[in-house]
């Protein structure tokens, strides 16, 4: 498939360049990666699930509000695969939407948590002191807590709706990575080309930019897909208890709770919202368990 | 070697009431952000505003917010948590009719958790990479992938409603409620100590549904950890050195490797515990089981301060202990790391 | 959302029964399964929520007066055997009957009935209110209600407002004009803040009052227990306890009452209803509630909703047929006027409901108005029940014609916090009656004496719209002071017509309260604002 002499040059014996050693890399642990047949399962549902999203307005053109009371809580059928909810809304259309929704917060609480949690834990590392005991206290205060209790504690604070719970649930994500990027931090603070740089006149911002986070980054990037479907979950469990997304927003969580009052006669508007959850968290645990073979085979296997 | 741990001791004590006063201060000043008005939650929409400020009184929430919470600690330390607003009881009554409830939730899931974990764990170690380790990670996997509220929801439906296998919601049929007093607080329990065996099952045919569910969460972590602790002092040269004496493979496994890990074990056990209380929360509301997190929820929703505040006091304690303990049990049993 | 949470499972029980027969309800018991999570306290002048007053008002506590439970429209006697009111209509006199008595058979006099009424004043809570609007007050309580002899007490009004309306307003089935032991109250009272408590915290777990039943145990959330008095003046209550059970969910309650592990289920959802309709062994008995539910429009510094046509757009976006047939069977009768049927001087139930869904309509009145291409605001609304299903329905019919209204459900405590604070757009709430009067909803929808924000009448939900008709407080007031009948009801449907194409808000239904019993329960008298425990017998 590839060319010839690029392959050979992707896998040549020694690199001549920083470039080059890392394309190698990331081919080699990619190579690892699909050999992997969980992990490539895992992988390729979140990827359906992207395309789902993307590609909602097509799956489902009538929206996910689109009311009809006659039609309301019609079980699943050719014209409503999923059946009907409450307000007579198709279940798949919402379903569909929901992903996106999904999706978004996990992305969300991702690109909050990881960069806060790099921040806080490679300060903490590298400057030690009292800046990493400070830091580390409020680590230990914010970790004392199980996840879904302080997110709840949050979201009651700040109020329901899809923003105050990403914003909730980051503050609960991004500890658990400081304390890694803590730990990889000292591990490096004291090595030779460390010094190397900083005696070159490196700043401590520079050094920790450039040199201590993209060591730490494989682990915290195993960390998050693993804690990601812990916060889809938790996620879940807000917009369970009304603290998520609000109506008519087809938050999966949400969908689940409302359908608890008509489990009895419509049982699908529960309990597929839960199947697709459990497909999600379950993809991204999968997929976490690959890439910590690949990036990270240090920790527990 | 005493002074040394005491040093320790000392040490790790005050950093945890150091995490515990700032846990204690970012619980409060949240609390006091709650946009949920507690005085409401009493006087009620219709009540006008003369009213609503003399309950906003007799509440003390006209003081700065600094004195309320040094109030607030001083009255915690003497053991009054304040009355919760939603009760009309002391907080300190409710928890204690409410802990019991979830600890006996926590302790039937944790029975399934080690009961089944342990060995599954042992035995998809030895057996690394066969069917029964696949088998058990993906059982595992599930069990961290599945949100418990929503496997609660659909167990009820088939075991409950459709199977008719299992108690409903609440720890008993509404028909036995009175039936047994409270001793220790364990529906179980105090059937037993009465010798009221028809209570006694129907108690745990209540306790079953949300009891297994709590306890496959449990049930995975365990396993994995006891599976990856396992492969750890299998890969130890002492175990083949054994097997080369000719001590048959159970036998090692039972005398050395298994005694080796108990004390991680018992470590892990303990945290899989106290992560019971998360798992409690969501579970308690779907089963309508009046525990702690079931308490918890309501407070939160109420916006009653005291409540709350108490709850997350426990939560943090529990926690910070546990921490500690097994901080500490690490360094007493484990000559590696002092 | 807290009543969200507790309808957690609703379920069918398509089983045999799992653990055999179940042992039936007790002979001499009225069981009932019901939510107790809102209730804190049973003094009565501090209830604020309707179980504590189902509980407590006429079954432990009987009132002066009551309603005829099978006319809303009738006062007859309670503890007080007759009243009167002098000429000049400024005072009101009740003659107490002279076999009345607490449970514990000490006699109870009118210094008890004057010292309870004084109290519910010098509380301050709640309840005090239902006195206060009608000139009573803390300075001059001592003055204005008095015991002058061991069966009398005399109230000094300051306004001739008609005995009828009085009566209905504020003694008929009230919590305020119960007989509470004042010896029992003062011996029991707590100091606080230099002021005594009057009792509240001693009957906060149960009231020493003359009535059917008494308070014998309470454990929150868990049970409510109440015993027979032997010495109670009326019919001698058919049961000897009633036991009230908390249980959370309509699926539990349901399961029960099919078993007869429950005599009466008070909180059933559509589904579990609709199921029972068809069981022969369960009677279901519907009764309209004096309780609204409606969207509020706040017109403070709002050019768009400020507009009357804008206001009357909305009532088109309503699908009122459309709502009853599918969405309200069990919970609520559709309804656009202010006043509750079946209050003195409502619009019956044609006149009282003359909008359908008309997005035509609501288009021409929005562009006439000025908004030809719509706008966009913001509803909140409590998660409870039905009510977002409502919201939704509307925010569909809305986007229709251009209006895009953005939901926010919120707790309870949350949603009157912004009503009361003035900080809302549109909010959909709904209101209690305190009596079947058409005062009682013109008094606090359409009576508006002080529109500025200063004034913060936070007990009126039409203060917290801003909107004020100088016209329509003349008129309301004019109504109250009206001895004529059949004038008042005159004034009163002149105000209605206004209201409902003018004002503030939008009616969109008016709440049914479903109960259901199983047959082997006989008599028991379910009338809108008395549940009679006393009546039922087995």
């Amino acid at each position: 498939m590839m060319n010839a002499s690029f392959r050979l040059w992707l896998t040549a014996d020694v690199t001549t360049t920083p470039w080059q050693a890392r394309l190698q890399r990331a081919y080699f642990g990619w190579r690892r990666l699909c050999g992997n047949r969980l992990t490539m399962l895992g992988l390729a549902v979140l990827l359906f699930l992207v395309m789902v999203a993307a590609l909602a307005p097509l799956i489902a053109p009538e929206g996910y509000d689109a009311q009809s009371l006659a039609d309301r809580l019609a079980a699943p059928s050719a014209a409503h695969w999923f059946g009907t909810d409450d307000l007579g809304r198709d279940v798949l259309a919402r379903m569909v939407y929901g992903t996106r929704v999904t999706l978004m917060i996990a992305c969300l609480v991702a690109v909050i948590a990881a960069p806060l949690g790099l921040l806080v834990g490679t300060a903490a590392g590298y400057f030690g002191g009292w800046v990493d005991t400070v830091l580390m206290r409020i680590n230990d205060v914010f970790l004392s807590f199980p996840g879904l209790i302080l997110a709840l504690g949050f979201v009651a604070a700040l109020g329901p709706g899809i923003r105050n719970s990403v914003i909730a649930i980051a503050l609960t994500a991004w500890p658990p990575i400081a304390r890694l990027a803590r730990a990889e931090t000292l591990t490096l603070r004291n090595a030779d080309y460390i010094a190397a740089v900083r005696i070159q006149g490196g700043s401590a911002l520079r050094i920790i930019l450039h040199h201590v986070v993209p060591m730490c980054l494989p682990s915290v990037v195993v960390r998050i897909t693993l804690a990601m479907a812990g916060i889809i979950i938790t996620a879940a469990g807000l917009g369970f208890l009304g603290l998520g997304a609000q109506p008519p927003m087809p938050e999966w969580g949400s969908m689940l709770s409302s359908g608890r009052a008509h489990l009895s006669g419509a049982w699908w508007i529960s309990a597929v919202p839960g199947i697709a959850i459990v497909m999600t968290s379950l993809a991204f645990n999968l997929l976490g368990d690959g890439l910590r073979d690949v990036l990270d085979p240090r920790s527990d296997s | 070697m005493h002074l040394s741990i005491l040093k320790a001791v000392a040490r790790q004590a005050s950093s945890v009431s150091t995490t515990l006063l700032g846990l204690l201060a970012l619980t409060f000043f949240m609390g006091r952000m709650l946009p949920i008005d507690p005085v409401l939650s009493i006087v009620g929409d219709q009540a006008d505003q003369s009213t609503y400020d003399m309950v906003h009184r007799q509440l003390g929430l006209d003081k700065p917010l600094y004195v309320q919470f040094f109030l607030y600690i001083r009255s915690m330390l003497s053991g009054d948590f304040g009355n919760a607003l939603f009760t009309g009881h002391r907080v300190a009554d409710d928890l204690m009719k409410v802990f019991p409830a979830t600890v006996e939730l926590a302790t039937f899931a944790i029975i399934i958790g080690v009961g089944i974990g342990v060995p599954l764990g042992i035995v998809a170690a030895v057996y690394r990479g066969s069917v029964i380790d696949h088998f058990a990670r993906v059982v595992g996997l599930l069990g961290y992938s599945s949100p418990a509220f929503w496997l609660g929801l659909m167990g009820l439906i088939l075991f409950y409603a459709t199977l008719g296998w299992v108690g409903g919601p609440g720890r008993l049929d509404v028909g036995f409620m009175d039936s047994v007093g409270t001793h220790t607080g364990f529906t179980t329990i105090d059937a037993l100590w009465e010798g009221d065996m028809e209570v006694f099952w129907n108690a745990v045919s209540h306790l079953v549904l949300p009891g297994s569910i709590l306890g496959y969460g449990s049930m995975a972590y365990i396993s994995r950890m006891t599976r990856s602790f396992m492969l750890e002092q299998m890969a130890q040269e002492y175990i083949v050195a054994a097997r080369v004496k000719g001590l048959s493979g159970w036998a090692v496994i039972r005398r050395h490797a298994f005694r080796n890990i108990l004390v991680q074990l018992v470590t892990v056990i303990a945290l899989a515990y106290a992560f019971l209380l998360e798992g409690a929360v969501l579970t308690e509301t779907v089963f309508a089981w009046p525990g702690f997190g079931h308490y918890l929820v309501a407070g939160l929703l109420a916006g009653d301060m005291n409540a709350v505040l108490a709850c997350v006091l426990i939560v943090g304690i529990i926690f910070v202990g546990l921490n500690l303990i097994t901080d500490l049990l690490y360094r007493l049993l484990d000559p590696r790391t002092r | 959302m807290t009543r969200a949470l507790r309808a957690a499972v609703a379920l069918t029980v398509l089983l045999l029964s799992a653990g055999g027969g179940q042992a039936a309800t007790p002979r001499d018991a009225l069981v009932m399964a019901w939510n107790l999570d809102a209730l804190i306290t049973f003094d009565p002048p501090q209830i604020g929520e309707l179980n504590g007053n189902d509980i407590i008002v006429g079954n432990v506590c009987s009132t002066l007066v009551q309603y005829d439970p099978k006319d809303t429209s009738r006062i007859i006697p309670g503890t007080a055997e007759s009243w009167s009111s002098s000429p000049d209509g400024l005072t009101l006199t009740f003659k107490l009957r002279s076999d009345l008595k607490f449970p514990d058979g000490t006699p109870a006099t009118a210094e008890d009935a004057a010292w309870s009424l004084q109290r519910a004043v010098l509380l301050g809570y709640f309840s005090s209110s239902t006195l206060t609007q009608w000139g009573f007050n803390k300075d001059q309580i001592a003055d204005q209600i008095q015991a002058t002899d061991a069966n009398t007490v005399v109230l000094k009004l300051s306004k001739p407002y008609p005995a009828a309306l009085l009566l209905s307003a504020a003694f008929a089935n009230s919590n305020v004009a119960v007989i509470l032991s004042k010896a029992a109250g003062l011996k029991n009272a707590k100091t606080i803040d230099g002021k005594s408590d009057l009792g509240n915290a001693f009957f906060k777990t149960g009231p020493v009052c003359v009535g059917p039943y008494h308070v014998t145990r309470w454990d929150a959330n868990d049970v409510v227990v109440l015993e027979r008095n032997e010495n109670f003046f009326g019919p001698k209550p058919g049961l000897r306890r009633v036991i009230i059970r908390h249980v959370p969910e309509s699926s539990a309650q349901r399961l029960l009452l099919e078993k007869g592990d429950v005599d009466v289920a008070r909180l059933l959802n559509t589904d579990d209803l609709k199921a029972l309709e068809a069981n022969k062994d369960i009677h279901i008995e519907q009764t309209l509630m004096q309780r609204m539910t409606y969207m509020s429009l706040n017109t403070t510094n709002d050019p768009i909703l400020g507009n009357p046509k804008v206001r009357e757009a909305f009532r088109y976006l309503i699908d009122y047929d459309g709502l009853a047939n599918t969405i309200l069977p069990y919970k609520g009768v559709p309804r656009a006027d202010l006043v509750p049927a079946g209050a003195f001087g409502a619009l019956d139930r044609k006149e009282g409901q003359p909008f359908s869904l008309d997005l035509a309509k609501a288009k021409q009145l929005l562009t006439e108005a000025g908004y030809p291409d719509g706008f966009s605001k913001k509803m909140i609304l409590s998660a409870n029940d039905i009510n977002p299903a409502i919201a939704q329905h509307v925010a569909t019919n809305a986007a229709k014609v251009g209006i895009k209204l953005e939901l926010e459900q919120m707790a309870d405590a949350n949603l009157f916090t912004r009503g009361r604070n003035r900080d809302f757009e549109v909010q959909l709430i709904e209101w209690q009656a305190q009596y079947p009067d058409a005062d009682a909803m013109v008094s606090r929808h359409a009576t508006n004496p002080d529109a500025r924000p200063e004034a913060k009448l936070v007990g009126y939900p039409v203060w917290r719209t801003g909107w004020q008709s100088t016209d329509i407080n003349t008129k309301a007031e004019a109504a109250r002071l009206e001895q004529d009948p059949q004038k008042r009801a005159a004034i009163y449907k002149e105000i209605q017509q206004y209201m409902m194409h003018n004002g503030p808000m939008a009616y969109i239904f008016q709440t049914i309260r479903p109960i259901a019993v199983r047959t082997s329960v006989k008599d028991f008298v379910i009338a809108p604002f008395s549940v009679d425990y006393s009546s039922a017998s087995k």
